[in-house]
């Protein structure tokens, strides 16, 4: 049975901050959104680094991963339920006010973090990896783009579908709204209206002279402030006779489609995820160390440990603080310029963020 | 690849399809159908070989592999085979004296 979602609680004071002495006095800002286990969605207020808001996803499955806000900020789009379902938040109310079960019976349907939400806010498009659940067999299916609207409610079917490519992980829609990017093995867009392929360009089959095949983990669909997406992509480069492995730094705007690799160090410290900065001269990636990525130089600017690993990085709006999320249950608080921790937000119950998108939607 | 030896069914097929030319109708299958959608080196080895470079702590690491089902021979996939691995157990950091070793049903 479904459970009603509501919202918890509001927590803002009773969230546990550590502020360190050289935090800035709080200023107007951003939310940010993360989500944990088993079954919460968390609105921060990042002027007051503490917890806006907690609310509960009906039939999470303890298992929550890609965030995709409204382009009105007014809703979370979350994928739950083992990569099964798409759940709309309320961010006001908590309520669930959109629905998709992706899987029917006789077909499991996974969605492998990829979707996107149409600039207008009104169609979701999303991954769907159908497998046919036989009596003696799994038979696997045909991967497809499936299309919801975001007004059909908690029994939404999808209203068009059209086919996919496989192994994709991540989906940009372009501010346009007429095409939407699909990032896999290969960088792929398509036409929202009509499904079709309008270009492919290389990720695994790049073209960079003297570099191995690349891999990268593009998991977390962030592209704020900049509308620029930006992974770290690991490959052999040859130079002068001697190949090393290079970390490099993936840029795809959505905005202007340009796509661009480039070295910035050998492979030491860096796998997970990057953002990049208003200013674009800086870009910030997060493993077990905080990164600062200088971009005109195509080197390592900065790098600093962090108390333990983190997944997912991104920035505010106006670029003065770095936040850090996923993996366990701290939302972390950095100075840009100098890469030292201005505070430390432990999530109420400490449940692991794990996955979760970490998403910033800009104060109006 | 004459170097590698095949160590189980699937890696006797990949064998045996890139000697045809066929790879990528063996490696492309990664509906989730099973699990892994990726075929990285392993849980307990960085991509030097060691384990400096792993995350650190590994709890921290752990539920962001059960639940893509990222490594399914080394950490049980909360994606399809055991879902209520993390019940009740939201801290890997916290909970992890709680989490079962997993055995496949026969």
């Amino acid at each position: 049975m479904r459970m009603t979602t509501r919202g918890l609680l509001a927590v803002a004071l009773v969230a546990v901050t550590t502020a360190f002495a050289i935090a800035p006095p709080a200023r107007a800002g951003d939310l940010l959104l993360t989500a944990a286990k088993p079954d919460r969605l968390y609105v921060i207020d990042t002027a007051t680094r503490s917890v806006r808001s907690e609310f509960r996803i009906p039939n999470a499955g303890a298992h929550i991963t890609t965030i995709v806000p409204s382009p009105d900020g007014k809703v979370a789009y979350v994928l739950v339920n083992r990569m099964e379902s798409i759940s709309g938040i309320n961010l006001k109310t908590g309520r669930e006010v959109f629905r998709a079960d992706l899987s029917v019976p006789g077909e499991r349907v996974k969605d492998f973090c990829a979707f996107t939400i149409t600039p207008d806010g009104k169609e979701l498009i999303v991954y769907e990896l159908p497998t046919k659940l036989l009596p003696n067999e799994y038979r696997v299916e045909e991967p497809r783009f499936a299309v919801f609207r975001t007004n059909a409610g908690l029994k939404a079917k999808s209203i068009r579908a059209y086919s996919a490519p496989r192994r994709l992980h991540l989906m940009l829609m372009r501010p346009s709204g007429k095409s939407f990017y699909a990032i896999g093995v290969d960088l792929y867009e398509y036409d929202v209206a009509s499904g079709k392929l309008l270009n492919t360009r290389g990720i695994q089959k790049w073209d960079l002279v003297a570099h191995s095949q690349p891999d990268l983990l593009a998991f977390w669909p962030v592209t704020e402030p900049t509308g620029v997406f930006t992974s770290p992509v690991i490959s052999d480069a040859t130079a002068g006779g001697i190949t090393a492995m290079k970390t490099g730094l993936m840029s795809l705007d959505v905005v202007s489609g340009a796509l661009d690799f480039a070295d910035f160090e050998d492979t030491s410290a860096l796998i997970f995820s990057t953002v990049l900065a208003p200013d674009r001269k800086f870009a910030y990636g997060v493993y077990s160390t905080l990164t600062k990525i200088d971009i005109e130089h195509h080197s390592l600017a900065q790098r600093v440990p962090l108390d333990h690993t983190f997944y997912s990085v991104n920035i505010a709006t106006d670029g003065h603080e770095i936040y850090m999320g996923g993996a366990m249950c701290d939302v972390a608080f950095y100075d840009p310029q100098t890469l030292q921790k201005r505070a430390n937000l432990k999530l109420p119950g400490c449940g692991d963020q794990s996955l979760a998108s970490l998403r910033v939607i800009p104060a109006r | 690849m004459s170097e590698l030896k095949p160590t189980n069914k699937k890696a006797e097929l990949l064998l045996k399809s890139a000697a045809e030319g066929q790879v990528d109708e063996v490696v492309a299958m990664d509906s989730v159908a099973g699990c892994a959608t990726t075929f990285d080196p392993g849980w307990e080895v960085d991509a030097f070989g060691g384990v400096a470079s792993l995350c650190q702590p590994m709890e921290a690491d752990l539920y962001g592999c059960s639940d893509p089902c990222w490594w399914p021979a080394q950490v049980p996939d909360t994606l399809n085979t055991y879902p209520n691995w993390t019940d009740g157990k939201p801290s890997a950091q916290n909970d992890w004296r709680e989490l079962d070793a997993v055995f496949p049903k026969k």
